[in-house]
């Protein structure tokens, strides 16, 4: 006889606690074990020792017992519906404040970005405002220099003669501090990207002009040519002079001179 | 011509009555379904109606088995009480993979009530080991019907009622009282080996009365 086979004869006796305590131990060491036999057969023992309570004389238990049972659990019932019903009053009015508190958010998103929007397009208004402000200051010192350079006594009248009849004269102004002011009207546009160059033409025998300013005239034929930092040669400088030139301008006249006026 | 004629084609008519009322009860037994199935499991959502049903189902077995272990009806309302109220906090902890719920309430009131006997002594030191744990697995047998509590009862007191009177009185000693072989053999004066016996003997009787009754 094996060990398991001695075991399934008490089985019995131990579903229905009626073993002693060494047996017992075994027992339980047995199936600590991991038997699945023993404990299958213990599982139906222990159902079949549960019949044995039907041995038991019928009996009724008096309906006070009842009565109180049911007075306890529909009083428990009762308590734990309420904390339900509370708990779910709870959690809608939490999913209510959650609901309110993602409406806020959204809204409060929304404006963020509105008044972000706002304060980027103010942000921009004031810079450009500041650059239209700066961009006038140093028009006003522009037109001040310029307004100086011709009304100063000190500065030199100019007048630039075109070497073509059809061509209209240009006048000027060099003051030695200011600098070179010259201005004309009906003024052609050289054609591509070719430009007007000023050249001060030096009073020195064989002297190579000295290159200044280039530009071209607006479309509606007005030119103004500032030179704000003109050599201080007006002594040493004979003429001015006016060329057509590549764009860029060059080092040294490449065409006959447009305009050309003395200095003196 | 019936099927049950051409296979029964000599039987006599009072022979085929009884065949046909046999075959109706044994269809009505195995049809009926425990009434209880789904009860426990309205417990656990505090569903004060099942758990009246479970009581007027189950509280005459509990009280009865209750009441043999501690002779007293006080003492038998107050373990009743207990155990039903633990039944209705704890539902939670019956598990029907476990097994019939009846068998794991039947369990629970017979360590309640072998608890308020209060013995100082080995047997009872041997009990409060068990009652402190809950019911253990008690799966039914594939031979198991269900039944109702009254059909079961008298089954299994028609069982045990063929025993001899001293195989029976040591199973309930053994049941209702908590003893241990040892005890037994003590009280009924018998050597343990006997005692030992009539209970293995007794309920592998029971065993089988219930299975060749199913």
């Amino acid at each position: 006889m094996n060990n398991c086979e001695q075991f399934r004869e008490l089985i019995e006796a131990y579903a229905l606690g009626t073993l002693d305590a060494e047996e017992r131990t075994d027992l339980d060491i047995h199936l600590a074990s991991g038997c699945v036999n023993c404990r299958t057969a213990l599982e139906e023992a222990r159902w079949l020792v549960s019949q044995l309570a039907y041995l038991a004389p019928d009996k009724l238990p008096s309906p006070m017992l009842k009565e109180r049972l049911m007075q306890t659990v529909r009083a428990e019932s009762a308590a734990l519906r309420r904390s339900v019903f509370v708990f779910r009053s709870r959690t809608r009015w939490t999913w209510i404040g959650v609901a309110a508190m993602i409406v806020f958010t959204l809204y409060a998103g929304r404006e963020m970005r509105r008044l972000r929007d706002q304060t980027r397009q103010a942000q921009s208004n004031a810079a450009e405002a500041q650059r239209d402000r700066l961009r006038l200051e140093e028009q006003l010192v522009l037109a001040q220099r310029e307004i100086g350079i011709l009304t100063d006594p000190a500065s030199l009248k100019i007048t630039l003669c075109p070497q073509n009849p059809q061509t209209p004269t240009l006048e000027g102004a060099w003051h030695s501090e200011l600098g070179i002011l010259l201005t004309g009207q009906h003024v052609a546009v050289p054609a591509g990207s070719r430009v007007l160059q000023l050249w001060l033409i030096p009073k020195t025998p064989g002297g190579r002009p000295v290159p200044s300013l280039t530009l071209r005239p607006g479309v509606d034929g007005k030119l103004v040519l500032s030179v704000f930092n003109p050599p201080k040669v007006m002594a040493e400088t004979k003429a001015l002079a006016i060329t057509e030139e590549p764009a860029g301008g060059s080092a040294q006249p490449t065409t006959a001179p447009i305009w050309l006026g003395g200095v003196s | 011509m019936s099927s049950d004629s051409t296979l029964v084609p000599y039987c006599s008519e009072e022979a085929k009555s009884r065949s046909v009322l046999m075959s109706a009860l044994h269809f009505l037994s195995r049809s009926e379904l425990p009434p209880d199935a789904a009860l426990p499991q309205r417990l656990v959502e505090k569903d004060a109606r099942a758990f009246e049903r479970l009581y007027n189902l189950h509280s005459r077995t509990v009280y009865a088995l209750v009441f043999r272990i501690v002779q007293q009806s006080s003492t038998a309302e107050e373990v009743v009480q207990d155990v039903f109220l633990h039944l209705w906090r704890n539902a939670g902890q019956y598990d029907s993979a476990k097994g019939p719920f009846v068998t794991w309430l039947l369990t629970l009131a017979r360590n309640r009530a072998l608890d308020h006997l209060r013995l100082k002594s080995e047997r009872q030191r041997r009990r409060e080991e068990l009652s402190e744990t809950l019911p253990q697995v008690a799966m039914a047998p594939g031979y198991e019907e269900a039944l109702d509590e009254k059909r079961r009862a008298e089954r299994v007191r028609a069982l045990m009622g063929s025993l001899h009177p001293r195989q029976k009185q040591a199973i309930e000693l053994a049941y209702f009282a908590g003893l241990s072989h040892s005890e037994i053999s003590e009280t009924l004066k018998q050597p343990l080996g006997t005692v030992k016996s009539w209970i293995r003997n007794g309920l592998q009787r029971l065993k089988e009365g219930l299975q060749a009754t199913s």
